[in-house]
Protein backbone atom coordinates (compact mmCIF):
# COMPACT_ATOMS: atom_id res chain seq x y z
CA UNK A 1 0.00 0.00 0.00
CA UNK A 2 2.89 2.55 1.13
CA UNK A 3 4.70 1.44 -2.00
CA UNK A 4 1.64 1.81 -4.23
CA UNK A 5 1.33 5.56 -2.53
CA UNK A 6 5.19 6.47 -3.02
CA UNK A 7 4.81 5.40 -7.07
CA UNK A 8 2.12 6.86 -7.85
CA UNK A 9 2.84 10.36 -6.17
CA UNK A 10 6.18 10.16 -7.97
CA UNK A 11 4.36 9.40 -11.02
CA UNK A 12 1.80 12.06 -10.93
CA UNK A 13 4.49 14.60 -9.71
CA UNK A 14 6.27 13.76 -12.90
CA UNK A 15 3.26 14.32 -15.17
CA UNK A 16 2.71 17.39 -14.27
CA UNK A 17 6.44 18.38 -14.58
CA UNK A 18 7.95 18.53 -11.08
CA UNK A 19 11.90 18.74 -11.67
CA UNK A 20 12.91 14.59 -11.08
CA UNK A 21 14.76 15.62 -8.08
CA UNK A 22 12.04 17.44 -6.27
CA UNK A 23 9.10 14.21 -7.17
CA UNK A 24 11.84 11.97 -5.77
CA UNK A 25 11.94 13.78 -2.40
CA UNK A 26 8.15 15.09 -2.35
CA UNK A 27 6.65 11.33 -2.96
CA UNK A 28 9.34 10.26 -0.36
CA UNK A 29 8.23 13.01 2.10
CA UNK A 30 4.36 11.98 1.32
CA UNK A 31 5.38 8.35 1.64
CA UNK A 32 7.16 9.13 5.38
CA UNK A 33 4.43 11.02 7.14
CA UNK A 34 1.82 8.21 5.98
CA UNK A 35 4.38 5.48 7.71
CA UNK A 36 4.65 8.69 10.62
CA UNK A 37 8.12 7.94 10.51
CA UNK A 38 10.29 10.99 11.14
CA UNK A 39 11.33 13.67 8.45
CA UNK A 40 14.72 14.59 8.93
CA UNK A 41 15.85 10.74 8.27
CA UNK A 42 14.90 11.84 4.09
CA UNK A 43 17.40 14.84 4.99
CA UNK A 44 19.85 12.15 6.55
CA UNK A 45 20.16 10.15 3.95
CA UNK A 46 20.20 13.04 1.06
CA UNK A 47 23.17 14.52 2.94
CA UNK A 48 24.40 11.32 3.55
CA UNK A 49 24.37 10.17 -0.07
CA UNK A 50 25.99 13.59 -1.20
CA UNK A 51 29.11 13.14 1.36
CA UNK A 52 30.72 10.58 -0.59
CA UNK A 53 33.98 10.83 -1.62
CA UNK A 54 33.78 9.18 -4.97
CA UNK A 55 31.24 11.76 -6.19
CA UNK A 56 34.24 14.41 -5.99
CA UNK A 57 35.31 13.51 -9.05
CA UNK A 58 31.70 14.53 -10.89
CA UNK A 59 32.33 17.99 -10.87
CA UNK A 60 35.72 17.86 -12.21
CA UNK A 61 35.13 15.78 -14.90
CA UNK A 62 32.16 17.55 -15.95
CA UNK A 63 34.50 20.76 -15.71
CA UNK A 64 37.05 19.53 -17.70
CA UNK A 65 34.31 18.54 -20.86
CA UNK A 66 32.76 21.88 -20.55
CA UNK A 67 36.47 23.60 -21.36
CA UNK A 68 37.09 21.27 -23.85
CA UNK A 69 33.84 22.11 -25.44
CA UNK A 70 35.03 25.70 -25.44
CA UNK A 71 38.37 25.94 -25.61
CA UNK A 72 38.46 24.47 -29.40
CA UNK A 73 39.59 21.23 -27.75
CA UNK A 74 36.54 19.38 -29.36
CA UNK A 75 36.97 21.32 -32.81
CA UNK A 76 40.49 20.13 -33.19
CA UNK A 77 39.52 16.18 -32.39
CA UNK A 78 36.59 16.56 -35.37
CA UNK A 79 39.46 17.73 -37.79
CA UNK A 80 41.43 14.61 -37.12
CA UNK A 81 38.57 12.73 -37.59
CA UNK A 82 37.22 14.35 -40.46
CA UNK A 83 40.98 13.75 -42.02
CA UNK A 84 40.63 10.35 -41.25
CA UNK A 85 36.69 9.38 -41.56
CA UNK A 86 35.72 11.94 -44.11
CA UNK A 87 36.09 9.94 -47.46
CA UNK A 88 33.33 7.76 -47.62
CA UNK A 89 29.46 8.71 -48.86
CA UNK A 90 27.99 10.64 -46.04
CA UNK A 91 31.76 10.82 -44.60
CA UNK A 92 30.71 12.87 -41.84
CA UNK A 93 27.98 10.68 -40.13
CA UNK A 94 31.60 9.23 -39.80
CA UNK A 95 33.40 12.05 -38.56
CA UNK A 96 30.65 12.57 -36.82
CA UNK A 97 31.24 9.29 -34.67
CA UNK A 98 34.82 9.22 -34.71
CA UNK A 99 34.83 12.67 -33.10
CA UNK A 100 32.44 11.55 -30.05
CA UNK A 101 34.58 8.21 -29.93
CA UNK A 102 37.98 10.62 -29.45
CA UNK A 103 35.58 13.34 -27.27
CA UNK A 104 34.55 10.51 -24.76
CA UNK A 105 38.32 9.29 -24.22
CA UNK A 106 38.95 12.94 -23.25
CA UNK A 107 35.35 13.66 -20.95
CA UNK A 108 32.22 11.36 -19.86
CA UNK A 109 29.66 14.12 -20.59
CA UNK A 110 27.52 12.95 -23.05
CA UNK A 111 25.99 16.17 -22.43
CA UNK A 112 29.32 18.07 -23.30
CA UNK A 113 30.02 15.41 -26.37
CA UNK A 114 26.79 16.87 -28.07
CA UNK A 115 26.92 20.32 -27.33
CA UNK A 116 30.62 19.85 -28.90
CA UNK A 117 30.18 17.57 -31.67
CA UNK A 118 26.98 19.87 -32.40
CA UNK A 119 27.98 23.23 -32.63
CA UNK A 120 31.27 22.01 -34.34
CA UNK A 121 29.43 19.46 -37.08
CA UNK A 122 26.32 20.43 -37.29
CA UNK A 123 27.06 23.58 -39.67
CA UNK A 124 29.34 22.10 -41.89
CA UNK A 125 27.06 18.89 -42.60
CA UNK A 126 24.44 21.89 -43.24
CA UNK A 127 26.83 23.37 -45.58
CA UNK A 128 27.07 20.40 -47.39
CA UNK A 129 23.53 19.50 -47.73
CA UNK A 130 22.79 16.97 -44.79
CA UNK A 131 19.77 17.10 -43.76
CA UNK A 132 19.22 18.21 -39.81
CA UNK A 133 17.39 15.24 -38.98
CA UNK A 134 20.42 13.09 -39.60
CA UNK A 135 23.09 15.31 -38.34
CA UNK A 136 20.91 15.36 -34.69
CA UNK A 137 20.47 11.85 -34.82
CA UNK A 138 24.04 10.57 -35.63
CA UNK A 139 25.52 13.71 -33.09
CA UNK A 140 23.36 12.67 -29.85
CA UNK A 141 23.46 8.79 -30.07
CA UNK A 142 27.34 8.61 -31.05
CA UNK A 143 27.38 10.82 -27.78
CA UNK A 144 26.11 7.83 -25.77
CA UNK A 145 29.82 5.98 -26.92
CA UNK A 146 31.18 8.61 -24.85
CA UNK A 147 29.44 6.95 -21.16
CA UNK A 148 31.25 3.84 -22.13
CA UNK A 149 34.91 5.19 -23.07
CA UNK A 150 36.41 6.08 -19.80
CA UNK A 151 36.35 8.48 -18.40
CA UNK A 152 32.81 8.48 -17.13
CA UNK A 153 31.00 10.32 -14.29
CA UNK A 154 27.74 7.73 -14.63
CA UNK A 155 30.62 5.43 -13.98
CA UNK A 156 31.51 6.91 -10.78
CA UNK A 157 27.97 6.88 -9.42
CA UNK A 158 27.50 3.36 -10.19
CA UNK A 159 30.58 2.32 -8.37
CA UNK A 160 29.36 4.34 -5.37
CA UNK A 161 25.84 3.13 -5.77
CA UNK A 162 27.05 -0.75 -5.92
CA UNK A 163 29.33 -0.33 -2.82
CA UNK A 164 32.30 -1.57 -2.10
CA UNK A 165 34.39 -4.11 -3.97
CA UNK A 166 33.62 -2.33 -7.50
CA UNK A 167 36.81 -0.26 -8.93
CA UNK A 168 36.18 2.83 -10.73
CA UNK A 169 39.52 1.85 -12.27
CA UNK A 170 37.87 -1.83 -13.87
CA UNK A 171 34.84 -0.02 -15.12
CA UNK A 172 37.05 2.19 -16.77
CA UNK A 173 39.07 -0.74 -18.50
CA UNK A 174 35.86 -2.80 -19.18
CA UNK A 175 33.98 0.31 -20.88
CA UNK A 176 36.90 0.55 -23.34
CA UNK A 177 36.20 -2.31 -25.56
CA UNK A 178 32.11 -1.60 -25.86
CA UNK A 179 32.06 1.92 -26.59
CA UNK A 180 33.86 0.89 -29.54
CA UNK A 181 31.44 -1.81 -30.28
CA UNK A 182 29.06 0.70 -29.88
CA UNK A 183 30.94 3.30 -32.36
CA UNK A 184 31.35 0.38 -34.86
CA UNK A 185 27.62 0.00 -35.38
CA UNK A 186 26.75 3.16 -35.25
CA UNK A 187 29.30 4.04 -38.43
CA UNK A 188 27.72 1.68 -40.34
CA UNK A 189 24.27 2.73 -39.65
CA UNK A 190 25.41 6.24 -40.34
CA UNK A 191 26.92 5.04 -43.62
CA UNK A 192 23.33 2.95 -44.28
CA UNK A 193 21.52 5.59 -44.08
CA UNK A 194 23.95 8.23 -45.81
CA UNK A 195 24.17 6.12 -49.01
CA UNK A 196 20.62 5.75 -49.02
CA UNK A 197 20.15 9.82 -48.74
CA UNK A 198 22.97 10.05 -51.06
CA UNK A 199 24.99 12.52 -49.31
CA UNK A 200 28.42 13.42 -50.57
CA UNK A 201 31.46 11.93 -50.34
CA UNK A 202 34.19 14.20 -49.02
CA UNK A 203 37.95 14.19 -50.12
CA UNK A 204 41.15 12.89 -48.46
CA UNK A 205 43.56 16.13 -47.41
CA UNK A 206 46.68 14.09 -47.58
CA UNK A 207 48.92 12.75 -45.56
CA UNK A 208 51.14 16.00 -44.18
CA UNK A 209 47.48 17.72 -43.59
CA UNK A 210 46.13 14.82 -41.45
CA UNK A 211 49.66 14.60 -39.43
CA UNK A 212 48.93 18.34 -38.65
CA UNK A 213 45.47 17.79 -37.35
CA UNK A 214 46.61 15.38 -35.51
CA UNK A 215 49.72 17.43 -34.33
CA UNK A 216 47.43 20.08 -33.14
CA UNK A 217 44.94 18.03 -31.44
CA UNK A 218 47.58 15.78 -29.79
CA UNK A 219 47.93 18.17 -26.14
CA UNK A 220 44.33 17.74 -25.88
CA UNK A 221 43.75 13.55 -26.76
CA UNK A 222 46.99 13.91 -23.73
CA UNK A 223 44.24 14.27 -21.15
CA UNK A 224 42.82 10.72 -21.76
CA UNK A 225 46.28 9.30 -21.22
CA UNK A 226 46.50 11.10 -18.19
CA UNK A 227 42.86 10.01 -17.14
CA UNK A 228 43.40 6.39 -17.34
CA UNK A 229 46.69 5.98 -17.50
CA UNK A 230 47.17 7.83 -13.81
CA UNK A 231 44.19 5.77 -12.34
CA UNK A 232 45.33 2.66 -13.49
CA UNK A 233 48.72 3.18 -13.15
CA UNK A 234 48.13 3.97 -9.57
CA UNK A 235 49.59 7.36 -9.74
CA UNK A 236 46.23 8.98 -9.12
CA UNK A 237 42.71 8.36 -7.32
CA UNK A 238 40.28 8.94 -9.57
CA UNK A 239 39.35 12.46 -8.36
CA UNK A 240 42.56 13.43 -8.48
CA UNK A 241 43.22 12.45 -11.73
CA UNK A 242 39.84 14.23 -12.71
CA UNK A 243 41.46 17.41 -10.65
CA UNK A 244 44.77 16.88 -12.76
CA UNK A 245 42.72 16.43 -15.97
CA UNK A 246 40.95 20.19 -15.22
CA UNK A 247 44.01 21.61 -14.32
CA UNK A 248 45.69 20.34 -17.68
CA UNK A 249 42.64 21.49 -19.52
CA UNK A 250 43.00 25.23 -18.50
CA UNK A 251 46.77 25.29 -19.45
CA UNK A 252 46.54 23.44 -22.39
CA UNK A 253 43.94 26.17 -23.58
CA UNK A 254 45.63 28.97 -22.17
CA UNK A 255 49.57 28.70 -22.95
CA UNK A 256 49.38 26.31 -26.25
CA UNK A 257 45.89 26.71 -27.68
CA UNK A 258 45.50 30.23 -26.26
CA UNK A 259 41.87 29.77 -26.87
CA UNK A 260 40.83 30.22 -22.85
CA UNK A 261 40.73 33.91 -20.77
CA UNK A 262 38.77 34.54 -17.51
CA UNK A 263 35.47 35.35 -19.24
CA UNK A 264 35.22 31.70 -20.92
CA UNK A 265 36.86 30.00 -17.14
CA UNK A 266 34.33 31.75 -15.59
CA UNK A 267 31.65 30.96 -18.08
CA UNK A 268 32.49 27.26 -18.35
CA UNK A 269 32.81 26.75 -14.29
CA UNK A 270 29.43 28.12 -13.69
CA UNK A 271 28.49 26.38 -16.48
CA UNK A 272 29.82 22.95 -14.82
CA UNK A 273 28.54 24.43 -11.67
CA UNK A 274 25.10 24.23 -12.98
CA UNK A 275 25.38 20.85 -14.25
CA UNK A 276 27.28 19.36 -11.36
CA UNK A 277 24.12 20.51 -9.12
CA UNK A 278 21.46 19.14 -11.00
CA UNK A 279 23.29 15.80 -11.33
CA UNK A 280 24.15 15.99 -7.35
CA UNK A 281 20.82 17.09 -6.25
CA UNK A 282 19.22 14.22 -7.54
CA UNK A 283 21.64 11.95 -6.74
CA UNK A 284 20.98 12.99 -3.33
CA UNK A 285 17.01 12.74 -3.89
CA UNK A 286 17.68 9.29 -5.29
CA UNK A 287 19.62 8.44 -2.46
CA UNK A 288 16.77 8.86 0.05
CA UNK A 289 13.93 7.61 -2.87
CA UNK A 290 16.05 4.60 -3.19
CA UNK A 291 16.30 4.09 0.97
CA UNK A 292 12.22 4.25 1.19
CA UNK A 293 11.89 1.74 -1.80
CA UNK A 294 14.14 -0.86 -0.10
CA UNK A 295 12.82 0.28 3.94
CA UNK A 296 9.00 -0.93 1.79
CA UNK A 297 11.02 -3.94 0.69
CA UNK A 298 10.16 -3.28 -3.17
CA UNK A 299 13.63 -4.96 -4.25
CA UNK A 300 13.15 -8.17 -2.84
CA UNK A 301 9.53 -8.17 -4.34
CA UNK A 302 10.31 -6.92 -7.71
CA UNK A 303 13.28 -9.87 -7.54
CA UNK A 304 11.09 -12.82 -6.76
CA UNK A 305 8.33 -11.81 -9.19
CA UNK A 306 11.05 -12.11 -12.07
CA UNK A 307 12.45 -15.44 -10.68
CA UNK A 308 8.76 -16.58 -10.05
CA UNK A 309 8.50 -15.79 -13.86
CA UNK A 310 11.57 -17.87 -15.02
CA UNK A 311 14.86 -18.61 -13.99
CA UNK A 312 16.45 -18.91 -17.49
CA UNK A 313 19.28 -16.06 -17.04
CA UNK A 314 19.15 -15.11 -20.67
CA UNK A 315 15.50 -14.42 -20.34
CA UNK A 316 16.26 -12.83 -16.89
CA UNK A 317 18.86 -10.44 -18.33
CA UNK A 318 16.47 -9.29 -21.40
CA UNK A 319 13.76 -8.82 -18.53
CA UNK A 320 15.86 -6.30 -16.78
CA UNK A 321 17.28 -4.65 -20.07
CA UNK A 322 13.27 -4.39 -20.93
CA UNK A 323 13.09 -2.38 -17.27
CA UNK A 324 15.45 -0.37 -17.76
CA UNK A 325 15.07 1.03 -20.96
CA UNK A 326 11.36 1.82 -20.25
CA UNK A 327 12.31 3.24 -16.73
CA UNK A 328 15.27 5.08 -19.14
CA UNK A 329 12.98 7.24 -21.38
CA UNK A 330 11.12 8.74 -18.61
CA UNK A 331 13.98 9.35 -16.24
CA UNK A 332 17.32 10.41 -16.28
CA UNK A 333 20.89 8.47 -15.99
CA UNK A 334 21.70 9.13 -12.80
CA UNK A 335 18.68 8.87 -10.57
CA UNK A 336 18.39 5.40 -12.36
CA UNK A 337 21.62 4.18 -11.12
CA UNK A 338 21.48 4.82 -8.01
CA UNK A 339 17.42 3.75 -7.41
CA UNK A 340 18.24 0.66 -9.54
CA UNK A 341 21.71 -0.35 -8.94
CA UNK A 342 21.27 -2.27 -5.34
CA UNK A 343 17.80 -3.74 -6.85
CA UNK A 344 19.52 -5.66 -9.99
CA UNK A 345 22.58 -6.48 -9.19
CA UNK A 346 22.40 -8.60 -6.74
CA UNK A 347 20.12 -10.41 -9.32
CA UNK A 348 22.48 -10.63 -12.26
CA UNK A 349 25.63 -11.41 -9.52
CA UNK A 350 22.95 -14.24 -8.71
CA UNK A 351 23.14 -15.62 -11.89
CA UNK A 352 27.09 -15.38 -12.35
CA UNK A 353 27.47 -11.63 -13.97
CA UNK A 354 30.54 -9.76 -12.24
CA UNK A 355 29.70 -6.40 -10.88
CA UNK A 356 32.03 -4.35 -13.70
CA UNK A 357 30.48 -6.15 -16.57
CA UNK A 358 26.66 -5.10 -15.57
CA UNK A 359 28.13 -1.54 -14.79
CA UNK A 360 28.96 -1.30 -18.72
CA UNK A 361 25.33 -2.70 -19.37
CA UNK A 362 23.67 -0.25 -17.27
CA UNK A 363 25.86 2.78 -18.66
CA UNK A 364 24.76 1.53 -22.12
CA UNK A 365 20.89 0.36 -21.67
CA UNK A 366 20.64 3.79 -19.45
CA UNK A 367 22.74 6.03 -21.97
CA UNK A 368 20.28 4.77 -25.10
CA UNK A 369 17.51 6.62 -22.52
CA UNK A 370 19.07 9.88 -23.02
CA UNK A 371 18.17 9.75 -26.78
CA UNK A 372 14.57 8.64 -26.40
CA UNK A 373 11.73 10.89 -25.09
CA UNK A 374 9.84 11.96 -23.49
CA UNK A 375 13.02 12.70 -21.32
CA UNK A 376 16.09 12.28 -22.97
CA UNK A 377 18.37 15.18 -22.67
CA UNK A 378 21.25 14.43 -24.78
CA UNK A 379 18.84 14.16 -27.48
CA UNK A 380 17.12 17.32 -26.48
CA UNK A 381 20.20 19.48 -26.29
CA UNK A 382 21.22 17.88 -29.93
CA UNK A 383 17.67 18.97 -31.79
CA UNK A 384 17.66 22.25 -29.85
CA UNK A 385 21.67 23.03 -31.34
CA UNK A 386 20.68 21.73 -34.58
CA UNK A 387 17.60 24.02 -34.43
CA UNK A 388 14.85 21.37 -35.18
CA UNK A 389 11.81 19.85 -33.28
CA UNK A 390 12.33 16.66 -31.58
CA UNK A 391 9.44 15.18 -32.88
CA UNK A 392 11.46 15.35 -36.32
CA UNK A 393 14.18 13.80 -35.63
CA UNK A 394 12.53 10.67 -33.60
CA UNK A 395 10.56 10.05 -36.80
CA UNK A 396 14.16 8.94 -39.15
CA UNK A 397 16.06 8.26 -35.27
CA UNK A 398 15.18 4.27 -35.79
CA UNK A 399 18.06 3.07 -37.64
CA UNK A 400 20.00 4.82 -34.93
CA UNK A 401 18.11 2.94 -32.02
CA UNK A 402 18.58 -0.17 -33.71
CA UNK A 403 22.80 -0.16 -33.67
CA UNK A 404 22.12 0.76 -30.27
CA UNK A 405 20.20 -1.96 -29.24
CA UNK A 406 21.95 -4.51 -31.09
CA UNK A 407 25.40 -3.53 -28.94
CA UNK A 408 23.48 -3.41 -25.87
CA UNK A 409 22.08 -6.89 -26.54
CA UNK A 410 26.32 -7.63 -27.09
CA UNK A 411 27.80 -6.59 -24.32
CA UNK A 412 25.10 -7.83 -21.88
CA UNK A 413 25.68 -11.44 -23.47
CA UNK A 414 28.91 -11.44 -24.12
CA UNK A 415 30.96 -10.60 -20.73
CA UNK A 416 34.32 -11.13 -22.65
CA UNK A 417 33.57 -7.79 -24.29
CA UNK A 418 33.60 -5.88 -21.23
CA UNK A 419 35.61 -8.34 -19.15
CA UNK A 420 38.59 -9.11 -21.48
CA UNK A 421 40.89 -6.77 -21.21
CA UNK A 422 39.85 -6.43 -16.75
CA UNK A 423 40.59 -10.26 -16.69
CA UNK A 424 44.27 -9.32 -18.36
CA UNK A 425 44.54 -6.90 -15.46
CA UNK A 426 43.60 -8.95 -12.67
CA UNK B 1 3.98 39.44 -4.62
CA UNK B 2 4.68 42.04 -8.05
CA UNK B 3 6.65 41.57 -10.82
CA UNK B 4 9.60 43.83 -9.76
CA UNK B 5 10.75 41.08 -7.59
CA UNK B 6 11.98 39.71 -10.56
CA UNK B 7 15.24 41.46 -10.67
CA UNK B 8 16.37 41.38 -7.41
CA UNK B 9 15.93 37.41 -7.49
CA UNK B 10 17.55 37.35 -11.23
CA UNK B 11 20.69 39.03 -9.14
CA UNK B 12 20.71 36.64 -6.04
CA UNK B 13 20.34 33.97 -8.62
CA UNK B 14 23.80 34.77 -10.31
CA UNK B 15 25.42 35.58 -7.73
CA UNK B 16 24.78 32.30 -6.21
CA UNK B 17 26.17 30.71 -9.28
CA UNK B 18 29.56 33.21 -9.23
CA UNK B 19 30.07 32.09 -5.52
CA UNK B 20 29.49 28.16 -6.43
CA UNK B 21 31.80 28.75 -9.57
CA UNK B 22 34.52 30.48 -7.37
CA UNK B 23 33.88 27.30 -5.38
CA UNK B 24 34.87 24.79 -7.85
CA UNK B 25 37.59 26.53 -8.78
CA UNK B 26 38.89 26.41 -5.43
CA UNK B 27 38.11 22.86 -5.08
CA UNK B 28 40.39 22.35 -8.60
CA UNK B 29 43.11 24.26 -7.09
CA UNK B 30 42.74 22.09 -3.66
CA UNK B 31 42.97 19.12 -5.27
CA UNK B 32 45.78 19.80 -7.36
CA UNK B 33 47.43 20.88 -4.36
CA UNK B 34 46.82 17.40 -2.51
CA UNK B 35 48.85 16.20 -5.73
CA UNK B 36 51.38 18.32 -5.57
CA UNK B 37 52.66 17.95 -2.30
CA UNK B 38 52.08 14.09 -2.40
CA UNK B 39 54.27 13.84 -5.44
CA UNK B 40 56.71 17.09 -4.58
CA UNK B 41 56.38 17.85 -1.10
CA UNK B 42 56.41 14.19 -0.17
CA UNK B 43 53.93 14.87 2.48
CA UNK B 44 49.63 14.09 1.45
CA UNK B 45 47.68 17.08 3.54
CA UNK B 46 45.10 14.92 5.52
CA UNK B 47 42.47 18.35 5.28
CA UNK B 48 41.99 18.16 1.45
CA UNK B 49 39.55 15.58 0.58
CA UNK B 50 37.55 16.34 3.39
CA UNK B 51 37.42 20.13 2.72
CA UNK B 52 36.36 19.45 -0.73
CA UNK B 53 33.66 17.41 0.02
CA UNK B 54 32.29 20.10 2.20
CA UNK B 55 33.18 23.00 -0.61
CA UNK B 56 30.93 21.01 -3.22
CA UNK B 57 28.08 20.21 -0.67
CA UNK B 58 27.78 23.91 -0.25
CA UNK B 59 28.06 24.82 -4.44
CA UNK B 60 26.12 22.33 -5.01
CA UNK B 61 23.24 23.53 -2.70
CA UNK B 62 23.84 26.65 -3.99
CA UNK B 63 23.56 26.23 -7.51
CA UNK B 64 20.71 23.94 -7.16
CA UNK B 65 18.63 26.78 -5.26
CA UNK B 66 20.13 29.37 -8.42
CA UNK B 67 18.91 25.92 -11.18
CA UNK B 68 15.01 26.39 -9.19
CA UNK B 69 14.78 30.27 -10.19
CA UNK B 70 16.83 29.60 -13.56
CA UNK B 71 14.61 26.21 -14.28
CA UNK B 72 17.45 24.22 -15.30
CA UNK B 73 16.26 21.16 -13.34
CA UNK B 74 15.54 17.94 -15.24
CA UNK B 75 11.68 17.82 -15.76
CA UNK B 76 9.31 16.14 -17.99
CA UNK B 77 7.43 18.95 -19.68
CA UNK B 78 6.01 17.08 -22.98
CA UNK B 79 2.93 15.80 -21.31
CA UNK B 80 1.85 18.88 -19.58
CA UNK B 81 2.44 21.42 -22.52
CA UNK B 82 0.53 19.08 -24.42
CA UNK B 83 -2.05 19.51 -23.07
CA UNK B 84 -5.01 22.60 -23.92
CA UNK B 85 -4.70 26.36 -23.61
CA UNK B 86 -5.44 26.97 -19.18
CA UNK B 87 -3.43 23.32 -18.49
CA UNK B 88 -0.33 23.95 -19.01
CA UNK B 89 0.02 27.02 -17.21
CA UNK B 90 -1.84 25.43 -13.93
CA UNK B 91 0.46 22.25 -14.02
CA UNK B 92 3.57 25.03 -13.92
CA UNK B 93 2.29 26.80 -11.03
CA UNK B 94 1.07 23.19 -9.55
CA UNK B 95 4.83 22.29 -10.22
CA UNK B 96 6.21 25.21 -8.82
CA UNK B 97 4.28 24.85 -5.43
CA UNK B 98 5.85 21.32 -4.88
CA UNK B 99 8.94 22.78 -4.92
CA UNK B 100 7.84 25.91 -2.52
CA UNK B 101 6.83 22.86 -0.15
CA UNK B 102 9.74 19.93 -0.38
CA UNK B 103 11.98 23.21 0.18
CA UNK B 104 9.98 24.17 3.59
CA UNK B 105 10.49 20.65 4.39
CA UNK B 106 14.54 21.14 3.55
CA UNK B 107 15.22 24.10 5.36
CA UNK B 108 12.58 22.57 8.38
CA UNK B 109 13.92 18.80 9.14
CA UNK B 110 17.53 19.73 7.27
CA UNK B 111 17.49 22.24 10.16
CA UNK B 112 16.80 19.89 12.81
CA UNK B 113 19.52 17.52 11.40
CA UNK B 114 21.95 20.38 11.73
CA UNK B 115 20.95 21.05 15.46
CA UNK B 116 21.16 17.03 16.26
CA UNK B 117 24.85 17.04 14.54
CA UNK B 118 26.35 19.98 15.75
CA UNK B 119 28.28 18.18 18.27
CA UNK B 120 29.92 15.49 15.91
CA UNK B 121 32.94 16.77 14.86
CA UNK B 122 34.53 15.90 11.45
CA UNK B 123 37.98 14.45 12.44
CA UNK B 124 40.45 15.64 9.95
CA UNK B 125 39.19 19.15 9.65
CA UNK B 126 37.75 20.05 13.31
CA UNK B 127 34.54 21.52 12.25
CA UNK B 128 31.45 20.30 13.36
CA UNK B 129 29.41 18.33 11.06
CA UNK B 130 26.78 20.39 11.38
CA UNK B 131 28.87 22.66 8.86
CA UNK B 132 28.84 20.15 6.28
CA UNK B 133 24.97 19.60 6.02
CA UNK B 134 24.12 23.82 6.67
CA UNK B 135 24.07 24.69 2.73
CA UNK B 136 21.04 22.42 3.13
CA UNK B 137 18.20 24.10 4.91
CA UNK B 138 19.61 27.49 3.51
CA UNK B 139 19.41 26.00 0.29
CA UNK B 140 15.73 24.75 1.20
CA UNK B 141 14.66 28.08 1.76
CA UNK B 142 15.64 29.89 -1.32
CA UNK B 143 14.13 27.21 -3.02
CA UNK B 144 10.74 27.88 -1.86
CA UNK B 145 11.72 31.77 -2.05
CA UNK B 146 12.43 31.57 -5.68
CA UNK B 147 9.82 28.81 -6.50
CA UNK B 148 7.05 30.68 -4.53
CA UNK B 149 7.73 33.66 -7.19
CA UNK B 150 6.78 31.38 -9.96
CA UNK B 151 3.39 30.20 -8.70
CA UNK B 152 2.13 33.71 -9.28
CA UNK B 153 4.03 34.75 -11.97
CA UNK B 154 3.43 31.99 -14.72
CA UNK B 155 6.64 31.87 -16.47
CA UNK B 156 7.09 28.71 -19.70
CA UNK B 157 9.71 26.08 -18.57
CA UNK B 158 12.92 26.64 -19.84
CA UNK B 159 14.37 23.66 -22.02
CA UNK B 160 15.67 20.61 -20.28
CA UNK B 161 19.18 22.20 -19.45
CA UNK B 162 17.17 25.79 -18.98
CA UNK B 163 18.09 26.66 -22.39
CA UNK B 164 21.38 27.85 -20.77
CA UNK B 165 23.42 24.88 -22.44
CA UNK B 166 21.89 26.14 -25.79
CA UNK B 167 22.27 29.24 -25.51
CA UNK B 168 25.96 28.62 -24.27
CA UNK B 169 26.74 27.20 -27.16
CA UNK B 170 25.32 29.60 -29.95
CA UNK B 171 27.52 32.31 -28.62
CA UNK B 172 30.66 29.67 -29.17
Amino acid sequence: MELLVLLVTLAVLLLIGVPVAFALLGSTLVTFFMLDLPAIAVFQRMAGGLSTFSLLAIPFFIFAGELMHRSGIAERLVRVAEASLGRSRGGLGQVAVGASVMFGAVSGSAIASVSAMGSTLMPLMRERGYDADYAVNVTSTSAICGLLIPPSHNMIIYAAAAGIGVSIGELFVAGIVPGLLTGAALMVVAWLVGVKRGYPRGVFPGWPAFLRAFALALPGLMTAIIIVGGVLGGFFTATESSAVAVIYTILVAALVYRTLGPNMLMGAAIQAVKTTAMVLLIIGSASAFGWILALLEAPTQLAELITTVTDNPIIILLIINVILLVLGTFMDMSPLIVITTPIFLPIVTALGMDPVQFGIVMMLNLGIGLVTPPVGSVLFVGAAIGKIRVEDTVKTIWPFYGALFVALMLVTYFPALSMGLVDMMR
Amino acid sequence: MTPSVRPIFDGLSKVLLGVSALGLLAMSAIIGWQVFARYVLNASPSWSEQASLVLMIWFVSFAAAAGVHEGFHIRMSAFADSLPAPWPSIFRRISSAVIVLVGIAMAVWGGELIWRTWSHVIPTLGLPRGVAYLPLPISGALMSIFALEDVFIDRPHRGPLGGTTVIDVEEN
